[in-house]
């Protein structure tokens, strides 16, 4: 806001673009710079040596280890393996929490029917226990249905959080107008249609977050996928790259280099998914849909 | 549009979405074959010496499928996740020493190891690592692995640099007792400005109750912990704070410091990987001799059999092997395993002179202080109810808290731990 | 299909349609809630929508329903997660009552929730802002702001924790080189509270930034062209304009961030977990413990399973208080 100031007496000068540009982007690149620091130093981590990191103070350049620390971690664990497993998880994972909870937040946010507030509540509410007890008797469930050392135990959990759920419903509340829905249901389209042709496309910024978060935090689960995964031949990246971080030492660069290559697929993800955001209302609003 | 193209999108969405549930309830939920012909082993990484592991596969491999699984994270909570839901239960599995206490309540959930033949070869191991493994009522559940033995890690030159005996025998020597070892650290700091003689209160603490025969909760399951052995514990644990010999290091920072600023460190002997890690720019300066006031044990783990096993004898034929003498003398060299059983100490895998010790023979201190660790008695609620000491020490380092209000907390605490615990 | 969204997740009231058909259901048409108004279909009617919702639920009912209650039974039994269960009625509650532990844990939580939570949505607005107002490397503003809430939480608390060490820390370091005596950032227990906000902050900035921009980007531009024509400076602008019709969406990420902060639990965890010799949680003077790390001790490092569901359930109970409160004050601001 401080930036905002300094460019209060210019009332008309023709765009104000410009210094006001000049400072956000300075704000920016500042805050750009703290952001990346942890991860430009996991790189340095993950090109040096371990020795390295515990120097005091820490060395902040590039080694040329990390080719070897690579190798390490290929020759430790299943990297591709493990990862092939994450993907799959992962992207079922989003493309089911995309359905389920746009269908749900849809019909909570446009339509009324008995008993929707206190479903709507009983959500909100189940947000804010911590899930960390659940372990025991989602995976007593998960042996009753047989499912335990398999891939798909991973899916059901990851899907009964709310917050796909709690976000869409505000986004689709006021971003997809009612007279829109009005008009469709004139023209005859039912309620999925009203759904898949006209909220789904209006709401896409706010999917690819959603995608994004959902993404995430499947590919980064660790506890769960720890103690469901019976099955050494069937586990995901994050379990297996606690198997680098075990013993009495532990080689940090190693590690590292694990986490950097663990890493990058969700850095190229977020790359793809945040045109989403772009295509978002601003521009869309001149082009239409 | 027609309604049943409607209907039948949105009822084959919904069952796309749903039908994991629905084709799971058909789902069996049976754990496996019986036959016995497979056996699955979890430990993790560290716990065994992968080369054994993989040679007991194919030592085994006419009789049975050995599979192993390493596993990485939070060990106990998988374990007591699987052993509560009762499916997908490892034939064989590695517990951590300091989780043993808390699985010997339910000893049920294991088998026990006498009635498969342990007793006839438990003279091979420790009496005190198997013992620790025992109910009440004589049941062997675990099948000990190794164990950490402690002493006494030292900088031979900054000690020689204040001319104090660098020999181990001659240090063993002068620091007989806690207090001996506290005097000379004052010396060694005086001569090297700027060291110190111990990393934190909390290590000193740790190792001298070690060296007890009781600790926190007798075998009538009361609360001691607020007897004379552990106020002892204590006292000589605050003595190097007050001396002012005392590094302070609660955080991350041993790394650094542990080539830099330390002249002594207590540790198992698995410790000694650690500080080869941390500093391997002071290989040669070190020694070891035997821990001030005698040795105790840190770690070392065991080998048990879920009452799920699938078949126990070829099970209890695979562990025996994987834990006999020679095989884990072989875990010493490969996984820094110091072994529990006493014969692989005379094995030169483990008689070599260790360079990073400046050519030492290591088991020379190692080898009789595993011997003399005392016989003890450790509770399932031991370590729970050990854990406000050792904040509050923490404490008295961070805070500058005073000693005697320190221990009345902890006192408190502990009790409060206790009586939670069902400890009366 | 060609009508663009003309207005935003928080759109401005007042020029939305009239009222819809029957099923529809026209939001600001009935304040005063539905069964003011004559119910003109049963329950069955509605079978599309319990169809639609019903996928969520029933995944929700299995894995978030039972384990919940479950855990409540938990709370009134002594257990250590293996062998018989043991019913000690209010007696888990009446321990927590008396734990001093428990209650330094509520408030260490509270304070890094505060620390964290503050300065996260107050930058994270800034930077939407900014990013919204720019028109260059948006895209790469985006990502690079985005990529700490992707990066290994155990890469960050090594870093965190080899920046701020006591002794060898870069922090302590650079202090050293301006005449400052080294800090113990690790070790005295405000500052390990900061240490760990710092790194909830650094963690959560940006993805509260692209929630922020995701609203900010569907305010017609319109809207601001108008102020601009009415004289409104940007910061006014802001207050004016931007704050108001963000209102919902501010909500949102403080329910959000409450429900997540007083979740915190791995930072700390992770951050001190490299103590090996001390087998408690939380740093010195348990400075760090959180709640939920508590009470993560409590049941799977101390096996007392009923202590640590009692531990959960008074904590919800205690964060519904926080939320409710919270969620009067966003409102109460609202009705002016």
């Amino acid at each position: 806001m401080t930036t905002a100031d300094t460019t209060r007496p210019a009332p008309r000068a023709r765009r104000l673009r410009r210094p006001k540009g000049l400072t956000a982007h300075l704000v920016l690149m500042t805050a750009v710079v703290l952001s990346v620091f942890p991860f430009v130093w996991t790189i340095v981590m993950a090109t040096n040596t371990t020795q390295d990191i515990y120097k005091s103070p820490p060395k902040f350049t590039f080694g040329s280890h990390l080719l070897e620390n690579i190798r390490h971690v290929l020759n430790t664990i299943d990297f591709f393996g493990s990862m092939l497993n994450t993907v799959v998880v992962a992207s079922v994972t989003t493309v089911l929490v995309l359905f389920v909870d746009s269908l749900a937040a849809f019909t909570f946010a446009k339509f009324d029917f008995p008993g929707r507030k206190l479903l709507f509540g009983t959500l909100l509410l189940f947000m804010m226990l911590p899930l960390q007890l659940a372990i025991l008797p989602q995976f007593i469930l998960m042996s009753k249905i047989g499912w335990v050392g398999t891939l798909q135990a991973l899916v059901p959990p990851a899907l009964a959080n709310a917050f796909g759920i709690f976000w869409l419903r505000q986004y689709i509340e006021n971003g997809v107008p009612d007279e829109l829905l009005d008009a469709a249901r004139i023209d005859g389209a039912g309620f999925f249609r009203q759904y898949w042709n006209i909220a789904l496309p209006m709401i896409r910024p706010a999917l690819s977050f959603l995608a994004i978060y959902a993404f995430v935090g499947a590919w980064n689960d660790y506890v769960w996928p720890l103690v469901v995964l019976t099955d050494p031949d069937h586990v995901t990246l994050q379990v297996e790259l606690a198997q680098l971080n075990v013993g009495h030492t532990t080689d940090y660069s190693m590690v590292m280099a694990g986490v950097l290559m663990a890493a990058l697929p969700l850095v190229l993800v977020f790359a793809v998914f945040a045109r989403g955001f772009i295509a978002g209302a601003t521009e869309g609003a001149v082009q239409g849909t | 549009m027609d309604l049943s193209r409607r209907g039948f999108l949105q009822a084959a969405a919904l069952t796309a979405a749903a039908s994991g549930l629905t084709v799971a309830c058909g789902g069996s939920g049976s754990g496996g074959t019986k036959n016995g012909k497979n056996l699955t082993l979890w430990y993790w990484g560290g716990a065994l010496s992968d080369k054994v592991v993989a040679e007991a596969k194919t030592h085994f491999g006419s009789a049975v499928t050995l599979t192993a699984a390493s596993i990485g994270g939070d060990f106990k909570q998988k374990l007591t996740t699987t052993l509560a839901a009762g499916s997908s239960v490892p034939d064989i599995t590695g517990i951590k020493g300091e989780d043993m206490a808390s699985f010997l309540p339910n000893a049920s959930r294991f088998l026990d190891l006498n009635d498969l033949g342990f007793k006839k070869i438990s003279a091979q191991y420790l009496g005190w690592k198997a013992k620790l493994a025992q109910t009440g009522d004589g049941k062997q559940i675990g099948f000990p692995i190794d164990i950490g033995p402690t002493a006494l890690f030292y900088r031979e030159d900054l000690f020689a640099k204040a001319g104090v005996a660098t020999d181990p025998d001659k240090v063993a020597a002068l620091v007989r007792t806690w207090d001996d070892y506290f005097t000379l650290g004052t010396e060694l700091q005086r001569k090297n400005p700027g060291t110190y003689l111990v990393n934190n209160i909390s290590a000193v603490f740790n190792i001298a109750v070690g060296q007890g025969t009781q600790r926190f909760i007798d075998k009538n399951n009361h609360f001691i912990g607020d007897q004379d052995h552990i106020r002892g514990a204590w006292t000589t644990a605050v003595r190097p704070y007050t001396l002012g010999i005392d590094a302070k290091i609660n955080d991350n920072s041993w790394n650094a410091a542990i080539g830099k600023n330390l002249l002594t460190e207590l540790g198992a002997a698995w410790h000694a990987l650690d500080i080869e890690q941390a500093a391997p720019h002071t290989k040669g300066k070190w020694r070891v001799c035997a821990n001030p006031a005698g040795p105790s044990n840190q770690g070392g783990s065991y080998l048990a059999l879920p009452k799920q096993c699938r078949n126990p004898e070829e099970a209890f034929k695979i562990i025996s092997w994987i834990l006999s003498p020679a095989n884990d003398a072989r875990g010493f060299t490969d996984a820094a395993i110091f072994p529990a059983a006493p014969a692989a100490y005379t094995m030169p895998a483990m008689t070599g002179p260790d360079a990073f010790f400046g050519g030492q023979k290591v088991i020379e201190v190692f080898g009789p202080a595993a011997k003399a660790i005392p016989d003890s008695y450790e509770a399932p609620a031991d370590a729970a109810v050990m854990a406000p000491y050792m904040t509050e020490l923490t404490n008295i380092e961070a805070k500058g808290k005073k000693p005697d209000d320190a221990w009345h907390d902890a006192v408190s605490q502990a009790k409060q731990i206790a009586r939670r615990q069902g400890v009366n | 299909m060609t009508s663009p969204p003309v207005t935003g997740p928080a759109a401005v009231p007042g020029h939305r349609g009239g009222p819809g058909p029957a099923r529809f259901r026209p939001r600001r048409a009935t304040p005063a809630g539905t069964t003011a108004r004559p119910r003109r279909r049963g329950p069955l009617s509605y079978w599309r929508q319990y169809l639609a919702i019903s996928p969520f639920y029933l995944i929700f009912a299995a894995f978030s329903f039972f384990p919940v209650f479950y855990s409540l039974y938990l709370a009134f039994q002594r257990w250590d997660g293996l062998g018989t269960m043991q019913f000690v009625g209010l007696q888990q509650f009446r321990f927590l009552w008396d734990d001093p532990v428990f209650w330094l844990s509520i408030r260490n939580t509270l304070v890094i929730w505060v620390l964290s939570t503050v300065p996260t949505l107050f930058g994270a607005l800034m930077l939407a802002t900014l990013l919204h107002s720019v028109r260059r490397f948006k895209g790469f503003y985006r990502i690079a702001l985005y990529l700490p809430n992707v990066t290994s939480i155990v890469a960050v608390a090594i870093f965190f924790g080899a920046v701020f060490s006591n002794n060898f820390g870069l922090v302590n370091a650079i202090l050293g080189t301006v005449g400052i005596s080294p800090v113990p950032w690790l070790s005295n227990p405000w500052l390990i509270k900061l240490v760990i906000a710092l790194l909830m902050t650094w963690m959560w900035t940006g993805y509260n930034m692209i929630i922020y921009l995701a609203g900010l980007q569907a305010i017609p531009a319109s809207i601001y062209e108008a102020a601009k024509m009415d004289g409104a400076g940007p910061v006014r602008t802001f207050f004016r304009i931007t704050v108001p019709i963000m209102r919902p969406i501010i909500l949102f990420t403080v329910i959000i961030s409450t429900i997540n902060g007083l979740q915190s639990f791995s930072e700390p965890q992770v951050l001190f977990a490299s103590n090996a010799a001390n087998a408690n949680l939380g740093g010195p003077g348990q400075a760090g413990l959180t709640t939920l790390l508590y009470f993560y001790q409590s049941a799977f490092l101390n096996n007392d399973y009923g202590y640590g569901a009692a531990i959960v359930w008074a904590f919800f109970l205690l964060i519904i208080v926080l939320v409710a409160v919270n969620w009067r004050i966003t409102q109460r601001g609202r009705k002016p």
